[in-house]
């Protein structure tokens, strides 16, 4: 009997979602660790004035952070509890990579939602261009989530499973990170909103979207 | 009609042979039994059969006919029952069933769960809300031969299936998977259990090295 596609994604998206609602570890880590960078950042700057691309990277770094500390626990705590053979015999190769990826994403958004108007309020920022600042934040979410569950996946075993997931992230996610600043910091009234890198965002969180799923199918089948 | 083929193979790992140049041919309908001493390459072996990993030297390959069965449409026409396979701990009997066959497009009703759960010998009752990390180990394998029921696979590839079961488990394995045999499937077992090696239409015995 053959599954479609989207109920198989429905399904692993579902699975994390109840896991991860009964065990709050990953959500605990992310949020956490995005509240005390946050934190230290407001004390640190307190009552100075920041110019906004400087604030822009600020943002980025207390949310790219945070998302490495659940980002990487996708497929890790699949290895950890010992269900990555279970998942490997009965799931799709496409619809466990993508079910993940859109638990990841889900989660992340739900963190930059939760991230974003606290630092506004601590750092006193104006947004001029709001609807930039969110479509930024859903692009290059979905480019953490697209790249970090790949990641995930390939790292998933190694003996030091996060210092290699971070150094691997980090040269895939820099074309999203970038222009992520950039446009940030336009949202933020530093002027200058570059349309195109929004273009620019889009078209490699696809790439990776598609490089992630034609790369998976090596992972999951062994030959 | 699924045979799988063994060619020739080896497998070592980190330099060590496990096994060397193993040539079978299983067919759907019969039970092979895979026997030899712990570390001698039992489990290792079933893994070659599913394709989870390749051989050191030769070739395994799946055949439904003359057409080569690989990738996802192997996989989805496989079921296992191993030590290692584990259901996620915070989910209950019944969601976990409902995820691992839902990935394959089988949908169970209360009436098909509670036939299934009395098939394998777990009562609903007890089980319905509790999480499996909570089940003891028998109650674990009971569950995983009631994936392997439910999910209707050609291929049975069983690892010490008996193990942790009581004398009524035990016989409910060796009833189960000569019925499969007699339906048509292929069933591999690696065993070092009498009976179960006595049940097996042929078997492997994997010397060790």
């Amino acid at each position: 009997m053959q599954q479609s596609i989207w109920q198989g994604i429905k399904l692993v998206f579902i699975k994390e979602l109840t896991a991860g609602l009964r065990f709050k570890a990953a959500w605990a880590a992310m949020f956490m660790f995005a509240l005390t960078t946050l934190a230290c950042v407001s004390m640190a700057l307190q009552g100075g004035v920041v110019e906004p691309r400087l604030l822009a990277a600020l943002l980025w770094v207390c949310l790219f952070f945070a998302a490495m500390a659940g980002a990487d626990r996708v497929f890790a705590d699949e290895d950890t509890a010992g269900t990555l053979l279970t998942l490997r015999i009965f799931g799709p190769s496409q619809a466990v990579l993508l079910g993940k990826m859109l638990y990841t994403l889900f989660l992340l958004v739900l963190l930059a939602m939760f991230i974003t108007p606290l630092f506004l309020l601590l750092m006193d920022v104006t947004v001029a261009a709001p609807l930039v600042l969110w479509g930024t934040m859903l692009l290059g979410c979905t480019g953490i989530a697209a790249a970090g569950t790949l990641i995930a996946a390939l790292t998933t075993g190694a003996s030091v499973h996060s210092g290699l997931f971070s150094i691997l992230m980090l040269p895939v996610i820099l074309p999203v990170f970038l222009p992520a600043i950039s446009l940030t910091a336009g949202a933020f009234g530093s002027g200058g909103i570059t349309g195109s890198y929004l273009g620019g965002m889009a078209l490699y969180d696809l790439i990776l979207l598609v490089g992630a799923s034609i790369l998976f199918d090596y992972l999951w089948y062994e030959d | 009609m699924i045979t799988i083929k063994f060619e020739a193979v080896t497998q070592s790992f980190y330099g060590r042979t496990i096994f060397q140049d193993i040539n079978a041919e299983l067919r759907s309908g019969t039970i092979t039994a895979v026997t030899g001493q712990n570390g001698s390459g039992k489990s290792t072996l079933l893994k070659l059969a599913a394709r989870f990993m390749l051989p050191a030297a030769g070739q395994v390959s799946v055949w439904e006919e003359a057409r080569e069965l690989r990738r996802a449409e192997l996989r989805s026409r496989l079921a296992m029952v191993t030590p290692e396979l584990r259901f996620y701990p915070r989910l209950t009997a019944r969601e976990n069933l409902a995820f691992l066959l839902g990935l394959r497009g089988i949908t169970l009703d209360d009436a098909a769960f509670s036939a299934l759960m009395m098939r394998v010998g777990l009562r609903e009752t007890e089980i319905a809300a509790v999480f499996t990390g909570e089940f003891s180990t028998g109650m674990r394998q009971r569950l995983k031969l009631a994936a392997l029921l439910a999910s209707g696979a050609d291929i049975w590839l069983l690892d010490e299936p008996g193990a942790n079961l009581d004398a009524g488990g035990r016989e409910l394995v060796l009833r189960e998977a000569r019925q499969a045999a007699d339906e048509g499937r292929l069933v591999l077992w690696a065993t070092n259990d009498g009976r179960e090696e006595a049940a097996a239409d042929a078997a492997i015995h994997l010397a060790g090295h």
